[in-house]
């Protein structure tokens, strides 16, 4: 990789150096037109590096890159020969020079960033995107199944309660139903020995492993996170979400993950320890509808961003009214002060001369 | 709360909410939305798609295991989710 970006490197520095000639006048602008997208990184960087001193750090680091060593050199004679003229427009072509050689240490960066960071998601229109929209419950309920019947087996929700449910996506028959279904262990007891009861409202989501070391030796290493808060701890975590779990495909040409690893362009670095685990009619719905993959990662998504933000109703009601009424009490104010201001700014002064 | 239990059985509105055959109700061949959409946005994405094979093209013969499509390939899949992004919740309960 070292010497493929470095001949890259001494390619673009001559045509930096071309167009330096032809622009006396310079500016960082030229120069973007010369860009692929992929170099778009860099070329924020480039308006990064305007100061001297990073201009001595980075002449000093592309010193050991040895082809650009003579182009270089060729900048700094030039910048030192000039300044003693000292003219600003041969500042700001000094300042491009500095660009340039921070746009070179940053060009073997940019590279590597695009399946670093993970593909972009886009943005889908959740139902409950609006400022008074409210959560879909039905597919809350549907999300909820998705997750025992396929996630549960990996990812705990440890802050989610069972009485969270009730009146959200279940009555509190159903929920208490649910509940008993599980093992919880309970105690001491009176003779002082811990037991275990059938789960109750009151008692958390069950955990799959006892701990997190039991999750990664069963994981081949990887910690399946708690999704309690997930599409909050994600940046975009929503979209992220549901891109990701829908968003398996084959590899680009010339990318291999090792055994264990499945490709998936969304997730940082591209290669994940979860396999693709939304396949249609995986689950069948209570209601009937149709579990195709992205009606799945709908609906779970729904219910990740319900258990992440349970407030979000209550909170767009509170924020809708507060923020009416604190308007009405802005114009109320404004007409106040200027009311009681109207003294002082309708008074005139006259200035006489003193004889 | 009371879920209202829809039949779905008897749904004959909702244009493309299904995609299963209408007229024969025999063969219940679930299609997904979404590999639906993606295939129908291929069109739209020709270019950054052509950019794409031409590289895998290009990387054939290499055999350093340093060069990749990854950049060529975020683009064209970037341009089908740009497509599909705003349609396909309307095809999905």
């Amino acid at each position: 990789m070292q010497h493929t970006v470095s001949t890259w490197n001494t390619h673009f520095l001559s045509f930096i150096v071309l167009l330096i000639r032809s622009f006396p006048q310079s500016s960082p602008s030229p120069i973007s037109s010369l860009h692929s997208p992929r170099v778009d990184l860099v070329q924020s960087v480039n308006q990064m590096v305007g100061g001297g001193v990073i201009q001595q750090i980075l002449r000093r680091k592309l010193h050991s890159q040895s082809a650009a060593t003579p182009v270089l050199s060729w900048f700094a004679s030039k910048k030192v020969h000039e300044d003693a003229a000292g003219s600003s427009g041969v500042r700001a072509l000094a300042l491009l020079g500095a660009g340039v050689t921070g746009l070179l240490s940053f060009s073997t960066v940019a590279s590597a960033d695009e399946a670093e960071h993970g593909l972009a998601c886009p943005d889908y229109p959740w139902p409950h995107d609006g400022i008074l929209s409210s959560y879909d419950h039905a597919s809350i309920r549907r999300g909820h199944q998705v997750y025992q019947q396929v996630c549960a087996s990996c990812h705990s929700m440890s802050l989610i309660s069972y009485r969270d449910l009730v009146g959200v996506a279940y009555t509190e028959e159903e929920a208490k139903a649910m509940a008993a279904e599980i093992e919880v262990v309970d105690g001491p007891n009176d003779e002082g020995e811990m037991f275990t009861r059938p789960g109750k409202l009151s008692d958390r989501l069950p955990q799959p492993y006892a701990n997190e070391s039991a999750a990664r030796f069963a994981n081949g290493g990887a910690y399946p996170p708690d999704l309690s808060l997930i599409t909050k701890a994600r940046h975009n975590g929503q979209n992220y979400v549901f891109a990701l779990l829908t968003g398996y495909r084959d590899p680009p040409a010339g990318i291999s993950i090792r055994e264990g690893l499945h490709y998936n362009p969304y997730f940082p670095g591209g290669a994940i320890a979860m396999p693709k685990m939304l396949n249609d009619e995986a689950v069948e719905y209570e209601d009937g509808v149709p579990a195709t993959e992205a009606q799945m990662g709908k609906d779970v998504v729904s219910f990740l961003s319900w258990a992440a933000e349970p407030e979000m109703e209550e909170r767009k009601l509170m924020g809708f009214k507060w923020i009416f009424l604190l308007s009405l009490a802005l114009l109320q104010a404004a007409y106040y002060r200027r009311l009681k201001w109207s003294v002082l700014k309708s008074r005139k002064l006259v200035l006489d001369v003193v004889n | 709360m009371n879920l209202e239990k829809t039949d779905f059985n008897n749904t004959t509105s909702s244009v493309g909410l299904y995609f299963i055959v209408y007229s024969d109700r025999a063969e219940d061949e679930v299609v997904d939305p979404k590999k639906y959409l993606e295939e129908s946005c291929k069109p739209k994405c020709v270019k950054p798609l052509l950019e794409y094979q031409a590289c895998v093209k290009r990387i054939q013969g290499d055999d350093s295991g340093h060069k990749h499509c990854t950049g060529q390939y975020f683009d064209y899949w970037h341009c089908i989710d740009k497509c599909v992004a705003p349609k396909l919740f309307a095809k999905l309960k």
